[in-house]
């Protein structure tokens, strides 16, 4: 094998400035950043967290122990050394309260946040998508009026307020979902999920129909659209080649964003719902100063939420070269 | 509304548009391919007859039929005219097969024959690019293919040559030149440039401020005006103005939209105005010499010319 090491290296640059490896480095240094913050986390807090968990009456012996158990011992870079070493081994620590691996814990507690997430997302599609359009292309009858003063109704809503009413709406009054609590397995958690999701969508519809609502707006006055009027172009071709599909790209990258807001609506979801996933987890681990457990759970989430940015970003790279060059 | 815009063409035969901008060259076109843009914009009076059908007041299910297989038009800002999410290729084969039924393969053909047509090279990897990739020049060159792509019968370019360098300029005007005489189109061509129209055009009409001032053969024109507001193009020779801007040898503002004056809708820049012009209203177009001309004091001009 005879390549010149000159063919290899323009190769090789031309790959490294490919947008989609592009994206991804900045993933990964975002992810370095999050496994920092998690990092500081315990060690910001004022005091010896040590000292806090065990309270006055600890012995010097414990209080050592307990710092090693939390990996505060030694210097700061030496802490980080570790913590670095033990993440990539995927060794998270231990949970405080429970002593079990962190890694564990997170394990059973995210499939029900994701869960949620996914079929939450899967819902804002199926209502901003034609919300958006129909709004965009009927704004100047009644129905583009009702929607402006609907949306802005629904996203000033508080999410525990929307999320009772609809317990009351579709579990007190017609029996179409429990009032709360979880039972894994697709698609019979399905059940039990609807309605946390449809709550959540009470501020993401609103949000993205109207973003998309005005990216088709926008998208309706550039020239190709009449340049393709005036071709003769019609039907689903013209709705969704000209219309549509050059005014996804903000729409998809606030899904995004959204998608990776679930998270944290997760943890007030979570609790309205009794649903047993991450945001509670997380929330109790608060309480209790599991520490560990919080550092896991921040870092971990943080990880899905930059995934969730990475996958929109591709899909827009996809659907709208514009979004490539940028 | 566009007053006394008479415009006929057999044919072969090619008509120019000059005015200065906001004059309404873009409206008329768009009349007659039957979108008028925004607003509620209508043709309040006239006829919009082709081939021998009256179209003016045609629904819409007619208008797409004439649309691209019997008019082709290339809008203005045509740079802008390409759908930046799709390929070349998609756009024209979407063009193409407006037609009727077509296989993919067929389609794919005709748009290699189409891009060749209209002299790009590397035809391939053009129909394989976006907007963002191609140059000013190529952009037009897929636009007239577009426009040419079922082969109408008429063909109306709506300043197709602005905004574009020189060189190139030249080089479309060429193209659609030719492309006229090989695909035997009758042609529009709407100008801010009187000496483009006097090149490629047989028949010229001036507009000003939404009014058709002046029409006839070219060569009459250039050679006696019969209009203060041709004349004053002719002297002014504005060749190439950049669009939006005004003629700046004629004095005066360009009326716009809601400020036209009463009365003859040029008297304010007019060096031949005098009470009969503020009086009375816009002037119809009457035969005056060779041409038709929307001066009430057509004939002191021609006495102007001895
Ligand atoms: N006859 C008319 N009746 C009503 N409105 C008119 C008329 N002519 C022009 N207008 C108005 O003036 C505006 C400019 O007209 P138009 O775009 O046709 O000008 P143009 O001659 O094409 O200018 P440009 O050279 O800048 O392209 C239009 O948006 C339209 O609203
Ligand atoms: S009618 Fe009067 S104002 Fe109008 S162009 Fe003729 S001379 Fe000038
Ligand atoms: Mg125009």
């Amino acid at each position: 094998m005879t390549s010149s090491p000159g063919g290899i290296g323009a190769r090789t640059l031309r790959l490294l400035r490919h947008p989609v490896l592009r994206r991804l480095a900045q993933a990964f240094f975002v992810a370095f950043l999050l496994m920092v913050f998690a990092f500081l986390l315990i060690r910001l807090i004022p005091g010896d967290p040590a000292m806090i968990l065990l309270g006055d009456e600890a012995t010097e012996e414990d209080v050592i122990a307990y710092r090693k158990l939390l990996g505060i011992d030694g210097s700061i870079p030496s802490q980080f050394g570790r913590y670095v070493a033990n993440l990539v081994r995927g060794d998270f620590g231990v949970s405080i309260r429970s002593r079990e691996p962190v890694l564990s814990i997170v394990g059973k507690r995210l499939p029900v946040s994701l869960w949620l997430t996914v079929t939450t997302i899967v819902m804002t599609i199926g209502l901003a998508l034609p919300l958006g359009v129909a709004a965009a292309l009927y704004r100047r009858t009644w129905f583009g009026h009702a929607f402006q003063i609907g949306a802005s109704v629904m996203v000033a809503t508080p999410v525990f307020f929307s999320g009772l009413l609809l317990i009351l709406l579709f579990a007190v009054q017609v029996n179409l979902a429990p009032i709360a609590g979880y039972h894994a397995g697709f698609p019979a958690n399905l059940y039990y999920l609807w309605l946390p999701a449809l709550t959540i969508n009470f501020v993401l519809v609103p949000v993205l129909s109207r973003i998309l609502q005005s990216s088709i707006v926008e998208t309706s006055s550039e020239e190709f659209v009449e340049a393709a009027i005036i071709r003769g172009t019609q039907g689903w071709r013209f709705y969704w080649r000209y219309l549509l599909r050059p005014s996804l790209a903000p729409t998809i990258a606030a899904l995004g964003y959204f998608a990776a807001t679930v998270v944290s609506y997760a943890v007030i979801i979570e609790i309205i719902f009794n649903l047993p996933g991450l945001g509670m987890t997380l929330v109790d681990a608060v309480r209790n100063r599991d520490y560990p457990l919080v550092q896991g759970i921040v870092f971990l989430s943080g990880l899905l939420v930059v995934g969730l940015t990475f996958m929109a970003d591709l899909v827009n790279g996809w659907l709208d070269p514009r979004a490539k060059i940028r | 509304m566009i007053d006394a815009a008479n415009l006929s063409l057999d044919r072969r035969q090619a008509v120019g548009i000059v005015g200065e901008s906001g004059s309404g060259k873009t409206m008329l076109c768009r009349a007659l391919i039957g979108t008028l843009p925004r607003h509620g914009a209508k043709i309040v009076s006239g006829t919009v007859r082709f081939d021998g059908q009256d179209l003016a007041g045609a629904p819409e299910r007619v208008w797409r039929g004439i649309r691209g297989r019997e008019i082709g038009y290339i809008p203005q800002s045509s740079l802008a005219g390409l759908n930046p999410v799709l390929t070349v290729e998609t756009q024209l084969v979407e063009s193409i097969a407006a037609v009727g039924s077509m296989s993919r393969q067929q389609a794919r053909e005709e748009a290699v024959a189409l891009i060749e047509r209209v002299q790009i090279p590397r035809a391939e990897q053009v129909l394989k690019a976006r907007s963002h990739e191609l140059s000013g020049g190529m952009r037009q060159r897929v636009m007239i293919a577009a426009a040419i792509a079922q082969g109408p019968k008429l063909l109306i370019a709506d300043e197709p040559t602005t905004a574009l360098d020189v060189t190139i300029q030249r080089e479309i005007l060429n193209l659609i030149t030719q492309l006229r005489q090989e695909l035997n189109m009758a042609l529009i061509l709407v100008s801010h440039d009187l000496a483009v129209i006097e090149e490629v055009c047989d028949e010229v009409m001036v507009m000003y401020a939404g009014a058709s001032v002046e029409a006839g053969p070219v060569a009459a024109l250039s050679k006696a005006p019969r209009h203060p507001y041709t004349r004053a193009l002719r002297v002014s020779r504005v060749d190439r103005a950049a669009p939006g801007r005004d003629l700046e040898a004629i004095p005066g503002d360009a009326a716009s939209v809601g400020s036209w004056p009463a009365g003859c809708r040029f008297w304010p820049r007019c060096g031949l105005a005098d009470e009969a012009c503020r009086r009375d209203s816009q002037p119809a177009l009457m035969p005056a010499g060779e041409q038709l001309s929307a001066c009430i004091h057509a004939e002191r001009m021609a006495e102007m010319e001895q």
